[in-house]
């Protein structure tokens, strides 16, 4: 065969059908495999041969998974640890005394007043007995599930980038957030949903907005499709805008049936050409969505019970202006109950934001002025939500290959800011995980007696180690799930990560 | 039509000789081997500088022969993608059809489809230069400008706003894009282009261009809070800086010379020979320089003006000071004992640093705030008098904190139970009076205290506050009954001496003239006396006139037109935590080598340099030990531009062909290295760099060679044969069937709907509305109207946001101006067919397009032919007429143009 030279060979990319250059110009590699996935055809292309940038083969992961799909709680404004999850009785003790760190401590606004007790009471939980501030108490119930890592550590405490490293592993803006890795990895399960969505606080966007879950370089497929439950138009563009009026339901069944005819003539003449194959079928799986999505956000029909179970109000209640702990909970656990929702019908990964910009009043985590005020509510709203969403994922068999994983953009200082605050704290914070393959009741990392640093600070715990755990929950080495872009091949953990073996059942 | 490009001809050219494979690419495919051959275990052993020499794109640029042809071909290309197609057994299509060629032409050339007339008129063309006659139109167009430039926006990630937290937008940002624009239009010669973003203001001072193109290092993201919450001083700080520094490296070389240099910020890159402390030194050419707004004026006669004056200025200065130092020399020590008791008293009296009361700093605009004063008893006033705060906080200066909203009231309580109102301000927004006196007539109302509310603060920077220097409570004798009064409010900054509720009645608002004392008087007059007694005749005259020729100059500097602001990479002289190296006039901040990209890891202090990979090209530029920080960035412009540098000129041919082909012979425009691709046509890649770099540079001629090429006029239909083997049509044996990008996709929805306004420059145009501006912007898509004329102008003068990019432009595969876009992703979802069926944008085009319709033709079955015409470039086949008429006899025009829009063939370019 004359392509038999060498410098043919090395030319990338060569390849038996023009699907594959399609695939190729969707992005890359076989991240247009993904897209093949959305257009559910993952089989027909799993034989296609490997290209620059490494992507399990569907159906044949580099693990075995242990879970299928992920849920993740993110906090917007850094929620404190030291007043949820990480008790440290040396606060009680000397609280209100001068802080002393032992070393200098550069704090984002100073906040280095006298060392500050948790703002709740603790007490244990569960078989395995860990400690749980009383704001999220509602977690006591599925605590021996969780498993917590207390020793994180960031590389910054300014609010943007720690949120970008956390939701995409890297500081700064341009990486595609930890779904659209999930999403691009193992595709869709149901093609009648976006493979990777995302709950935003309903009251606007945290740090970096939807930057957080932006496909970045990877194929626009792999993006997390915002979807605001309970909107007339949960997604963007689900239903024809009403101010185009002219629209009818006979007029939109008669436009499809044009459109697929004129498409499929313009086609018929032009062979070859998978592109225009898959827009054609692109605009029957558009019309599918308009069904599948609205039935998917649908809780109407969940029983009373577990609304009440989640916290959701059934009274049509209007709300006080002050931050309440009733509305929080009716918000979140109406996100998470969505949540169920999708996953169930096949979502890979569903990311729930708590936490606005963090302007004022504060509706979010960034509780420099007040600890009890912000963190009050906000904590026993998505406490109840939480814990709700794994007890239902539980009876429902759904826990078993359903990871959840609670993060925020770092801690906050164990001393005190202006009396009632904590300033940030990027040494050292806590992430939770529950489910599908992670071990309840697990604790890996400790903080030091304060929390403000991890106990041993040679072995600190980073993001990049909590996603390399979550890719091999699903099944992926993280090292080798890689995307060639501008000349690098990009990993989600960048060159680092280490799967905290301890947390795996 | 003369059709010589036929498809014999072509075999024709095919069949001459097999010239390919001269000794150049055999060696690449040699050292290619090899190279592989060593990646195997390149991860951990390999440094970066062992094969400077072997690698294609560090190659000094050649001119390779021209495959040999029997017979003329249209250009030189035709004869290196013939020869290739050759040595594969391939031959390349026929050319399209004139209705296909126009279509392709236009939209790649101007991105905007052509009118049926235009499509017919060119078919009708007898002419023999009918094409390229088209193709010289659409050149010179403006238009031309606008498509390419976003092309070039994409690669350098401009965007106007800063992304990040808070993601605050730039105003000042659209100069660039403008000058990119004017830049393709004039054609401007490609190193003048490249030297003018890197250092225009050094290499070509005093021009606007040489000043708008340095947006370009401010092209990229910056960290608001990194950089202005928190101060270099801080890690944090520290981080942010060196990261706004790794952007402008890497934008610079990946934009110019295709090269992942920000690879080796940790260590040497692992694949190519870059060192670490190339990097570095590219830190150092940038070390000076932030993102910041800057004035300077368009016109360069005017800066010429301002310039001359402004050295003049500076040299009266020197010379004035020159002069007084040799006085007070003269004068001596009485003169310093003097000074030293006059400094005292003077504090001693400062009370024009007393500002006035100053509110907390609020977030919101709305927040309460309210000052009261105690007059002591109750009193009949005539007139309450307020005035303004000087501060020149952010620009801001006079006027500084007045409430935009206020009333004033008088009560016999403190509570301001049953208050008498004196002024209200309350419903509409009040004008800074700056520092005139507000005075508001009391009208002999009584009242013991005098309470100013505000209801809708002053804007400081991102927040807001209330602040006055003086309320004056004018009783009917005149007096003022305020002064020394006490003063109470709910909140208050009070930082004493400036800002403290006390100074609201100390009787000193800026504008008057506080009263010395008796001894600061004789000791000013002894001090006069003293120095006009060491003082020279020839000094004194010297003296008038040095102030003399001041008062002029400063009097000329005035009349000169306002300057304008553009955002762009350059010294900044800020305050508060960003301050920039401004205040040590530029002087680069010091940069070292971080061992694994870590600043506490931080090693040798580094000079400016560049790539040290590139032959008989010095890597450190050999600047003299005073030089300033631009020469730093006039030696890498120079040095990027300069002939011997083949990266320059392989970069900017490879990216135009890949807009023309829709790839590029290296199919990795950002990476030239081992990470990325090889190029298909080696040959052709460095004939075009030579023949660009050496025939003037001119983008405009090679676009004129590579769409006059028969390769580009092939057809793009596929020969099943070729298929097999060539799917992805590397080789070029056909056209490649394009798909339409978002702005070309929604000039065109907006072109022929009849409402695409043309008009050129200018800030851009915004299709949101902002929610919420003063601590993160919403920036809300949904709200904005889409019948807003202001927004149906090209998407080239869209406002670009970063963290909240268009969604309808993102779904269409919009480039994330977050990062550098070298070649777009193409993807096919069903969320982009919900955006081009749903999206408000489309529907009302939809009624637009309509309409046009309906008036150019009375019949549905006239408005349906021409419908069709216009969105696909054809007309609708016979056989599909009456389906379409039928259709548009139910459901109406606008129903049918939303079909339009949603069909395969508006978005495919053959």
């Amino acid at each position: 065969m004359k392509n038999e030279s060498a410098f043919h060979r090395l030319a990338p990319n060569a390849a038996p059908f023009s699907r594959r250059e399609f695939l190729w110009r969707s992005g890359g590699g076989l991240g247009g495999i993904a897209l093949a996935s959305l257009l559910g055809e993952a089989g027909f292309l799993s034989a296609a041969t490997p290209a620059p940038g490494g992507r399990p083969e569907v159906g044949s992961p580099h693990h075995k998974p242990r879970a299928k799909r992920v849920i993740q709680l993110f906090m917007g404004g850094a929620a404190s640890h030291l007043d949820l999850f990480d008790f440290k009785s040396e606060l009680v003790k000397r609280d209100g005394q001068k802080s002393d760190f032992g070393e200098h401590v550069e704090a984002f606004q100073d906040g280095l007043g006298p060392w500050m007790k948790p703002v709740w009471e603790f007490k244990p939980y569960g078989q395995c007995g860990k400690m749980l501030s009383e704001v999220v108490a509602d977690l006591g119930a599925v605590v021996d599930d969780m498993a917590f890592v207390h020793n994180l550590v960031g590389k910054t405490g300014i609010h943007s980038q720690a949120t970008y490293l956390q939701a995409t592993g890297f500081q700064l803006p341009g990486f595609p957030g930890m779904g659209c890795w999930a999403s691009y990895g193992l595709g869709s399960m149901n093609e009648n949903l976006p493979a990777f969505v995302v709950l935003p606080d309903h009251r606007g966007f945290a740090s970096n907005g939807p930057k957080n879950w932006d496909s970045a370089f990877l194929p626009a497929q792999h993006a997390g499709t915002t979807i605001y439950p309970g909107r007339e138009s949960p997604i963007a563009d689900l239903f024809a805008d009403k101010r185009g009026g002219f629209i009818t339901p006979e007029s939109e069944m008669a436009s499809h049936v044009l459109l697929r005819h004129l498409n499929r003539e313009h086609a018929a003449v032009r062979e070859g050409d998978a592109r225009l194959d898959s827009r054609i079928r692109s605009y029957e799986l558009a019309a599918r969505m308009q069904l599948a999505a609205p039935e998917a956000m649908d809780i109407s029909k969940e029983p009373n019970s577990l609304l009440d179970l989640y916290g959701i109000d059934r009274t049509n209640k209007t709300w006080p202006k002050e931050i309440n702990a009733e509305e929080e909970m009716d918000y979140f656990g109406r996100k998470c109950i969505v949540a169920r929702r999708l996953v169930e019908r096949g979502v890979r990964f569903v990311q729930i934001w708590s936490g606005n910009d963090n302007g004022f009043p504060r509706r979010n985590w960034d509780s420099h002025e007040d600890v009890r005020r912000d963190h009050g509510p906000l904590s026993r709203g998505f406490a109840r939500g939480a814990s709700a969403l794994i007890q239902d994922l539980k009876q429902r068999g759904l826990l078993d290959d359903t990871v959840i994983l609670w993060t925020t953009e770092f801690g906050r200082m164990p001393s005190s800011q202006g009396g009632k605050g904590r300033d940030h704290n990027p040494y050292c914070f806590t992430n939770w995980l529950c489910g599908g393959g992670v071990r309840g009741g697990a604790i890996c990392g400790e903080s030091d007696e304060w929390g403000y640093k991890p106990r041993d600070r040679t072995k600190p715990s980073t993001v990049y180690d909590i996603h390399a755990t979550i890719l091999r929950l699903l099944g992926i080495d993280h090292t080798k799930l890689t995307f060639r872009h501008n000349g690098v091949d990009r990993r989600l953990t960048d060159v680092h990560g280490e799967v905290i073996r301890g947390l795996l059942a | 039509m003369r059709n010589w490009l036929s498809y014999g001809r072509w075999r024709g050219v095919c069949r001459v000789r097999r010239l390919w494979l001269p000794v150049y690419a055999a060696t690449i495919c040699v050292m290619a081997v090899i190279f592989c051959a060593q990646a195997a275990g390149a991860e951990t052993s390999r440094s970066g500088s062992t094969n400077t020499n072997t690698w294609w794109s560090l190659q000094p640029l050649r001119r390779p022969a021209i495959p040999a042809v029997a017979m003329p071909v249209a250009n030189p290309i035709d004869a290196f993608i013939a020869a290739r197609l050759a040595t594969e057994g391939m031959h390349p299509s026929p050319e399209a059809d004139r209705r296909t060629l126009i279509r392709r032409l236009y939209f790649d050339l101007i991105g905007l489809p052509p009118t049926p007339e235009e499509i017919e008129g060119f078919i009708a063309d007898r002419d023999l230069q009918a094409y390229e006659k088209r193709v010289d139109g659409l050149l010179i167009s403006p238009r031309y400008g606008e498509r390419w430039a976003r092309h070039w926006l994409d690669v350098v990630h401009f965007g106007e706003t800063h992304g990040y937290d808070k993601d605050q937008p730039r105003p000042n940002a659209w100069p660039y894009r403008d000058y990119v624009i004017r830049a393709l239009n004039e054609d401007k010669p490609y190193s003048r282009f490249v030297q003018e973003q890197v250092a225009g203001d050094v290499l070509f001072p005093e021009t606007s261009d040489g000043l708008e193109a340095l947006g370009f290092i401010s092209a990229g993201p910056w960290d608001l809070i990194g950089h202005a919450e928190v101060p270099e001083t801080k890690m944090d700080g520290q981080v942010a800086r060196h990261l706004d520094r790794d952007d402008m490296v890497a934008n610079t070389i990946q934009t110019f010379n295709s090269l992942t240099i920000q690879c080796a910020q940790c260590h040497n890159h692992k694949f190519d020979p870059i060192l670490q402390e190339d990097y570095y030194s590219l830190q150092a050419v940038f070390a000076a320089v932030d993102r910041a707004d800057r004035k300077y004026d368009v016109d360069a006669q005017v800066a010429r003006r301002r310039k001359g004056l402004m050295d003049q200025e500076k040299q009266l200065t020197t010379r004035r000071n020159e002069l007084e130092a040799r006085i007070v020399a003269r004068a001596g020590q009485p003169l310093v004992d003097l000074d030293k008791a006059i400094g005292e008293l003077e504090q001693a009296a400062k009370k024009g640093d007393a500002a006035g009361y100053h509110s907390n700093i609020e977030k919101k605009q709305d927040a309460p705030k309210w000052v009261q004063v105690d007059l002591g008893r109750t009193l009949a006033l005539r007139t309450i008098v307020l005035h303004g705060c000087k501060d020149d906080f952010n620009g801001i200066g006079e006027g500084f904190g007045f409430p935009v909203r206020f009333k004033v009231e008088l009560s016999d309580s403190a509570d301001f139970a049953g208050a008498a109102l004196v002024a209200d301000h309350t419903s509409e927004d009040f004008a800074n009076p700056k520092l005139k006196a507000q005075s508001l007539d009391a009208g002999g109302r009584t009242g013991r205290f005098v309470r100013v509310t505000a209801t809708k603060l002053a804007l400081r920077q991102d927040d807001y506050i209330f602040a006055l220097a003086e309320l004056d409570a004018i009783t009917p004798e005149g007096t003022n009954a305020a002064l020394g009064a006490a003063v109470s409010a709910p909140d208050s900054i009070e930082a004493p001496v400036r800002w403290q509720k006390v100074n609201l009645t100390d009787g000193w608002y800026p504008g008057v003239t506080v009263p010395e004392s008796a001894e600061l008087v004789a000791r000013r007059a002894k001090r006069g006396a003293l120095l006009t007694a060491a003082t020279l005749e020839e000094e004194r005259k010297a003296m008038a006139t040095v102030e003399h020729e001041k008062a002029a100059l400063k009097g000329e500097l005035d009349r000169l037109p306002a300057r304008s602001t553009a955002y762009i990479g350059t010294v900044h002289r800020g305050s508060g935590n960003f301050i920039g190296t401004g205040a040590r006039d530029g002087k680069p901040r010091t940069i070292r080598i971080l061992n694994r990209g870590s600043l506490q890891n931080a090693g040798n202090e580094v000079q400016p340099g560049t790539l040290s990979c590139l032959e008989g090209m010095p890597a450190r530029f050999d600047l003299p030990a005073t030089h300033t920080e631009g020469e730093r960035r006039a030696a890498l412009a120079r040095w990027l531009t300069d002939a011997r540098n083949p990266l320059t000129w392989r970069s900017i041919v490879n990216r135009a062909w890949q807009y023309h082909f829709g790839r590029g012979l290296v199919e990795t425009p950002n990476d030239f290295g081992h990470m990325g691709t090889l190029p298909t046509h080696p040959e052709l890649l460095d004939w075009l760099a030579v023949e660009f770099r050496d025939g003037g540079q001119s983008l405009k001629k090679l676009h004129k060679l590579i769409v006059t090429s028969a390769t580009y006029r092939q057809s793009s239909q596929g020969v099943e044969a070729f298929a097999r083997v060539d799917s992805d049509n590397r080789w070029l044996w056909r056209m490649n069937r394009r798909k339409l990008e978002a702005e070309a996709v929604r000039d065109a929805v907006l072109y022929i709907a009849g409402k695409l306004d043309m008009k050129m420059g200018g800030p851009s145009f915004k299709d949101f509305v902002v929610d919420k501006p003063e601590h993160s912007p919403h920036y809300e898509y949904q709200l904005h109207d889409p019948d807003d004329p202001a927004s149906h102008r090209r998407s080239v003068y869209r406002f670009i946001v970063r963290s909240q990019p268009q969604p309808f432009m993102t779904t269409l595969d919009c480039a994330d101006p977050s990062m550098q876009v070298a070649r777009r992703n193409e993807s096919v979802s069903p969320l982009q067919a919900l955006a081009l069926l749903n999206n408000v944008l489309i529907l009302n085009m939809s009624k637009h397009f309509a309409a046009k319709m309906e008036r150019f033709d009375p019949s549905v079955s006239g408005r349906v032919r021409r419908a069709y015409y216009e969105a696909t470039g054809r007309p609708l086949a016979p056989g599909d007429e009456p389906e379409l008429i039928q259709y548009s006899t139910e459901f109406y025009l606008p129903n049918l143009c939303r079909v339009l829009y949603n069909l395969n063939e508006f978005s495919f370019v053959d």
